[in-house]
This record gives structure tokens, sequence and C-alpha cells, in this order.
């Protein structure tokens, strides 16, 4: 076991290192340059390549590169060229609204998708579980704006039908107002919960079918379970390696789902900063976002893999 | 499997959760009933208990949340804790675009000029709305019959927020630090041969040779008094003589400006907060002002303006000299025709564009905006004639039509484009639209000048040069019209500089160097409980020290 966590942590770190060349490589390919933003319209040639040359752009891209990952392993994410500010703390002050914003979305997927796919799961043949079923399918192609505008018609402070929810912005001091930081929160929150959710609750339905004919399912019966019984008791778990890795890949699409509530809620987040900074071409700003959002992708496969071998004992021996 | 404790509060998933807990199902014994006999209906309410738990925590967490916000009544999520009074109120200033940098001498962009300079930085001299140039930290000034000397008087008593005197060091050390530094509009003080300060209240400005437009200039950034001995990180704060100190900056959320309590001057700010929100979602904004958290929103959408519901808010239409240019990248064909230009020009209905960007917008036939020295009404020049566009196509060799490409920054929206596109197609010319990135189009558009077609909103005020620059993305080259120019550059009297500068524009005009497809003009909503709030030219300059709020 402990062997295999090594083996998958340097897994882990060659992919960073695989991820942080490309990711470098794909930005250069973009038009537009940073030295042009911070000059704007009234900079002349000459201003613009003082620019490029203050802030080290007319280097060779392989020691841009290296410098840069020099930093990473120092666990210096390096300076924004715009703004002359640390990225390291910015990211932290961005990342204080977009790990709560996706840790209660997901909460809310897990919550809504998990219960509710069993549920029609087992009741597959019946018109509930059909109506249910149909319904996430609807929901799951909503987009995820459209619902966010739906949520703030219904529930959106000044504006909406039952005003009780703020639908946009978030406290200056941040979390030193938990209350009112948790409230603005909550309609991004479940903007993204109820289209994801919805996706959960498929996944897990499907899970659930699959089990119904299943072998183990019949002894189980058998023996004098009730069916839903068998399911729960027997088959959830089974399904249950499958529905991880489901809900991690959906982690990882929370992500982009969290730029687009992030614009639509004003929320100052790491989604509208990645997207503000593309804008601007702070390339040094937007590789080091990338990776650290990359970076949280492979460390949620690595976690489910190794919790995949915590959970299935024949993983475990198939290694031994 | 557990059993939940009763959740009164839960959605009815199906059947009602059962609240007398069951105990545990023994597996019967192998040769006892069969599977069928099994009492389904207490399965089914176990497992309905289950569900229902899991639906009542979310149903808790949503309540948990409204309640939270309930009890916080109607503060507004942005505002701080305010006591009743004048300099203790707090005003909430919704704007679109942020600065990339607070750095007032390396980051071009009006977005910075609006929210520092008058509240923050204060200048040699100050404008008003409508340009006209006034006293600022030069309390008086006189010029030399010749017009090559300035001679300015400084306020007494003046002090920076760090506690340092504004003397006519701090003058003279600030436009010398912006002309080697090469900082954003240094350029503007080309004309300046040297600063000298004979006593501490005094400075003396002397030019090569005259140049009418010093004292605008000085009452923009080329003006701004910085501390010559702050040692600060001018790209996160700001030390300057304002009424208003720095407070903090959010990036990509908001910047917080708060009273200066040891101002100099004698008209100190009216409130003692101001927090500029930066909101680039539409809907975000009005969002914020329906709901209250906004006290202003500036600009509003003047399409967006009818979906506002709060009705304590007015709406106030405001001047501004932006400039909606439609480019023609002059040195290309078939662009380099004249006839080509004109038949574009004649094509464009300009009443259908201000009408389709809500009415608010003037129509404008040249290159200088209301406002602006030289301006005059060209809006005659090509009134809307498609039988004449087509014919001026004809002429020109275009007789079957002629497709073209527009290049247009995303974050103007497609209203323009579209419009363009139909009306064009009237004349017989198909356009093709490419929408991108604004740091794309200043590569491609700005510095390469690889186009045929471009729109920008040119905020600038006092940018006719532009038209006399041959290296200028216009790519416009008219010999007449630089001469007009250089001549004007060097004019004793603005009126006679203003006089050269119209000649010049309607030439320019007249040539179809560009089409002005409208002069921008603004929307402030502003909610009743605040006074003052200025709203001429405010996408440049937002001076809110004079703005007050009443408490509620």
């Amino acid at each position: 076991m402990a062997l295999y966590v090594l083996r998958r942590l340097g897994l882990f770190v060659l992919g960073l290192l695989v991820t942080s060349a490309i990711v470098f490589g794909v930005l250069r390919v973009l038009p537009g340059d940073v030295a042009q933003v911070i000059g704007g319209v009234k900079a002349t040639p000459e201003q613009i390549d003082a620019i490029r040359e203050a802030y080290g752009l007319d280097q060779p891209l392989l020691s841009q590169y290296l410098h840069w990952l020099g930093g990473l392993v120092r666990f210096d994410l390096g300076d924004s060229l715009l703004t002359g500010t640390p990225i390291g703390s910015e990211l932290a002050e961005k990342l204080s609204v977009t790990i709560p914003l996706c840790v209660l979305g997901l909460s809310v997927a897990i919550l809504l998708g998990v219960p509710l796919g069993v549920w029609s799961g087992l009741r597959h043949r019946r018109a509930s579980g059909v109506a249910v079923s149909a319904g996430a399918q609807a929901v799951a192609a909503v987009p995820v704006l459209w619902a966010g505008l739906l949520l703030v018609v219904l529930l959106g402070k000044g504006v909406g039908l039952v005003p009780v929810l703020p639908s946009q912005g978030f406290p200056r001091d941040g979390w030193a107002q938990p209350g009112a930081a948790l409230s603005a929160l909550i309609l991004p929150a479940l903007t993204i919960g109820i289209v994801e959710g919805a996706v959960i609750l498929r996944f897990v339905r499907s899970a659930i079918l699959e089990a119904l004919p299943q072998e183990y399912i019949r002894t189980a019966a058998a023996k004098g379970l009730t069916r839903t019984q068998a399911v729960l008791r027997h088959g959830l778990p089974n399904a249950s390696l499958a529905v991880l890795s489901v809900i991690a890949l959906q982690a990882a699409s929370l992500v982009t789902g969290a730029v687009l509530v992030e614009a639509l809620f004003a929320l100052p987040g790491m989604g509208r900063m990645l997207a503000d900074d593309v804008g601007q071409r702070d390339l040094v700003k937007v590789q080091s976002e990338v990776l650290l959002l990359t970076g949280l992708v492979l460390l949620i496969g690595l976690l489910v893999d190794v919790t995949h071998r915590v959970i299935d004992p024949r993983q475990r021996r198939a290694a031994a | 499997m557990s059993t939940a404790p009763d959740p009164s509060t839960a959605p009815d998933p199906g059947t009602a959760p059962d609240p007398s807990t069951e105990p545990e199902q023994v597996p019967a014994p192998e040769q006892a009933a069969a599977p069928v006999l099994v009492d389904r209906r207490a399965q089914n309410r176990r497992r309905n208990t289950w569900i229902g738990a899991a639906a009542a925590g979310v149903a808790a967490a949503v309540v948990a949340g409204v309640v939270l916000t309930a009890t916080r009544g109607a503060e507004p999520a942005a505002a701080g804790d305010d006591a009743a009074g004048g300099a203790t109120s707090t005003l909430t200033v919704g704007l679109t675009l942020e600065p990339t940098n607070l750095d007032i001498r390396t980051t071009s962009g009006v977005a910075l000029d609006q929210v520092l300079i008058d509240n923050v930085y204060e200048g040699l001299l100050s404008r008003t709305a409508d340009g006209t140039v006034g006293p600022g930290l030069a309390t008086e000034w006189t010029v030399s019959e010749d017009a090559t000397t300035y001679t300015f008087t400084l306020a007494a008593g003046a002090t920076f927020s760090n506690g340092d005197a504004l003397t006519s060091q701090d003058v003279v050390w600030s436009l010398d630090d912006l002309v080697t530094s090469e900082g954003v509009d240094s350029a503007l003080l080309a004309p300046v041969a040297d600063v000298t300060a004979p006593d501490d209240t005094t400075v003396v400005i002397t030019l090569n040779a005259p140049d009418p437009d010093l004292e605008w200039a000085l009452s923009g950034r080329a003006g701004l008094v910085l501390d010559a001995d702050a040692t600060n990180d001018r790209q996160t704060t700001a030390i300057g003589s304002g009424p208003f100190l720095l407070d903090s900056w959010k990036q990509g959320d908001s910047l917080t400006l708060v009273a200066n309590p040891d101002y100099w001057g004698s008209a100190p700010a009216g409130v003692g907060t101001v927090v500029f929100r930066y909101l680039t979602d539409t809907n975000a904004a009005i969002n914020a002002l329906d709901s209250g958290d906004l006290d202003v929103l500036a600009p509003i959408d003047a399409i967006l303006a009818e979906q506002v519901t709060r009705d304590d808010v007015e709406l106030v239409e405001g001047d501004a000299t932006d400039k909606f240019v439609l480019a023609f990248n002059n040195a290309v064909a078939p662009l380099d025709a004249l006839r080509v230009r004109q038949a574009i020009r004649s094509a464009i209905d300009h009443p259908a564009l201000v009408e389709a960007r809500g009415g608010v917008d003037a129509l404008l036939g040249g290159p200088i905006a209301p406002g602006d020295p030289g301006y005059e009404d060209l809006t005659d020049l090509y009134p809307h004639d498609v039988a004449k566009a087509k014919d001026l196509l004809a002429q020109a060799g275009y007789a079957d039509g002629l497709d073209l490409t527009l290049t247009i920054p995303s974050f103007y929206g497609t209203t323009l484009a579209d419009l363009l596109t139909s009306q064009l197609a009237e004349a017989g010319i198909t356009l093709t639209v490419e929408s991108v990135e604004f740091s794309t189009w200043l590569e491609d558009v700005y510095t390469n000048k690889d186009y045929q077609l471009s729109i920008v909103d040119h905020a600038e005020s006092h940018d006719f040069a532009s038209w006399a620059d041959p290296t200028y993305y216009f790519a416009y080259d008219n010999a007449q019209v630089q001469d007009l120019v250089a001549q004007a550059s060097v004019a004793t009297s603005t009126d006679a500089a203003d006089d050269l500068l119209a000649q010049a524009a309607r030439i320019v005009s007249q040539d179809a160097a560009a089409d002005w497809l409208t002069n921008f003009r603004t929307l402030t909503a502003v909610a009743d409980s605040v006074h003052g709030f200025p709203t001429d030219a405010i996408n440049s300059r937002l001076d809110v020290t004079g703005v007050t709020v009443d408490q509620a």
C-alpha cells in the first residue's frame, strides 16, 4: 500500500511538471501582450519595448519557463506583472471565496444527487421514479448561467419574488462577517449544486440499475433481504466506486462552473480573476493559476485512487 | 440502516416519514417465510425516512442561510458600520472598468484617472466636467506676453496624506520625474524647457514654444503633484494631497477611499467612505442597484435602464467626450480609395445607431467631440443615403459589392456591429464581424495595423492629434491636416488653436478618414439620498469630494 501511494505521488509530480510545460507553451501562443495592455492606447512602440524589458518578457522563453519553475519549487509563484503584488497572497484571497463556493456547491450536488438517484433507480418502473429521472435529465441540460438567473429572479434580494438572498457581491471584509459571507454564497452554490446534482443523480441511478440484476443481489434476496435492502447494502458499496470517480470528475467541472457563476453573481473569486488575467495577458499569473487548478484536479484523482484501494479489498489483494 | 430524527421541516418526498423508529429487521431463518412476506411498506417507510432526512439537510441549510440573511436586515453586504452624521456616511458607487494597477505614472487608461485624480491625487490645475481649466494646487497663475512663461502661485499650507508639506519643490520634482521616467502623458510636457521653484510657493514653467494645451495638460495626469520624498509602492498604494485617502483595493471587486481627516483644503470630503465596486456583468450591476447595495451606478446601460425596479433612483444623462470610432485602415485597399470610405459613411444610418444604444448618445459627424477644442457640428457632411453609397461604390469599381472585415473588442457587445452589418448590406457591402479580446485588438489592430475596419470607443479628450500621426493605427496621412495641427500646437491663444483644429477636423471628416458612429453619452443612476454626484464626463474623471449622502 505504501509503495502504491509513493508510486501515485511520483505520477502526480510528473503530471504537474508536464502540465506546467503545456500551460506555459499554450499561453505563449495567445495573441496579445501584457506590455501592450499596460501601455494602453497611448504608448509608443519604444515605451512598449521598455515595459517588455522591465518585466523580462524579452528573455528567451526557455529561461522564462525555468525562472518560473525555479520559483515554484521554492513555493514562490512570483509577482503579477500588472499589479506588482505577490500572486500567492492574491490567490489565497480569491480562493477564500472560490473554495467555499465549490465545497458548498458540491455538497448541495451530493445531497441532492445521491439520495434522489438511489430513489429513482429503485423506482425506475414507476411514474414517480421516471418523473424524477426525466426532471434530472432536463435540469442537467440547463446552462449554469440560466439556472443562476432563474434563482435570482426567485430569491434575489431587491429583484426576486421572495427577496431574501443577496444576488451579487461579497462582503468587503470577507469572512470577518461569516453570516454575510455565507449568505452571499448561497444562491451561487445552489446554482452550481442543482445543475451538478442532476448529473450525479443520473449517474447514481444508472449504477443502481446496473446493480439490480446482479447475481449477488439475487443471493442476498434469497437470504431474506428485500430487493431494496439488498441494493442499499450490497449494490451501493459496489456502485460507490464508480460514483466516487464521477463526483471527482464533477469537482473538476465545478471550477468551470465557478468561473461563470462568479461573473454572474459578481463574486471576487478565482474564476473571475482567471478570466480577467487571461483577458489582460498577465501570463505569469495565469500560468500559476492554471497550474494550481490542474494540481487540484490531479490531487483529487490521486485521492480517489487511494480511496478506491482503501474501499475495495479486491484491488488491494490484486496488488499484493 | 440507522434511522433519522424527525425531519419536521423536510419537504415530503413521498409518503410521510414515519417518526416511530423501527427495530432493525433481523434476517429470517432460512426455512422461514419467503421474501414475499416481508413487510414492504415498513421498508419503504424507512427508506423514505432516510431520503427525507437528506432532503431536510438541504432544506435546513437553505433556511439557515435565509434566516441568517433576514436577521441582518436590509443592511447592504458591502457597507461598514456607520454612525449617523455627514462625514461618517458611506457612498457606494458601481463602476464597470477597473484599473489594472494603481501606478498613476505607468498605467494608462481612464479607469485610474476616474478614481484617483481629484480624490486622492491633486494637480497643479483642475478641470470642470465641461473641460474648463481652473485653479488646483495653484490658486492663481500668470502667462507671459509671448505665452512661453507660466508663473504659478501655490496654495499655502498644502500637505500630503503622509504629513509632508507640499511645496514648489514637489511640483518641480513631479514634472521632471514624469518626463525622465517617460510616464503616462509625459508627451504632453514635450514643449516644456524647464520647471523652476524661485521660492516655496512659486513655480515657473518655461516653454520652448507656445502651447495652447499646456493648461489643460496640467489639469490632468501631467500636472499631478506627488511627494518627492515618498517611498511607497505606487502600484498598490497612493500618497497624494487630496481630500480622500486610498484605503484598500480588492482586485476584481472594489476600491475603497476614506476621507482624509487632515485634509489641508477648504472643501473636505462630504462622505466618510467611498466604495467603488467594479461590476462587469450588467445584470449583476442592476441587481446590486435594485437591492440597495449601490447608491449610484455610473454608468448604467441605457438599454437595460428600464429594468431598474427601485423607485428612489433617478436616471441622469451626462455629456462625455467619448467617440465611438469606426476606424478605416486608410493605408490598405480598398479603404485607401476615397469613394469607398465615402460610400461606407453614406450607408450608415446614425440616428438608428443612437436609438439602438438606448437613445442617450448624441450624433457626431467628425473627430472632435462636443466640449473639446475645435468642435463644430459636422453631422450634415454625410447624411444617410443608400443610393448615393451604391453609386460611389460603383464608381470605385465595386458595383458587384464589396467584402470587408470588422474587428471589434468583445466587451462592446454586438449591438453596433450587428446594426452596421445590416445597414452596410443594403448598400452592397458584406461585413464579416470578428469579435476579439481587447489584448488581441491591441496587438493586431493597434500595433500591427492588421485590419480593415475596427470599432473602438476613444474616450480621451483632446486627442485630435492622432489624425496628424501617420503611424497611428488609422494610418491617415494628410499633409494639410498635419500642418494645421502643428500650427495649432504652437498657437499663442486657445481661440486661434481652436480655429485651426476645427479646420483640420472638417478636412478629416470630409476625407472620410473614419466614421464617427456616436458620441457616447452616459446615463447615471443616482439614489435620491445622494446629492451632488457628478454626471458629466464621469468616464474620465469622477470627483466625489462634494457628494453627500442622507443617513437612512
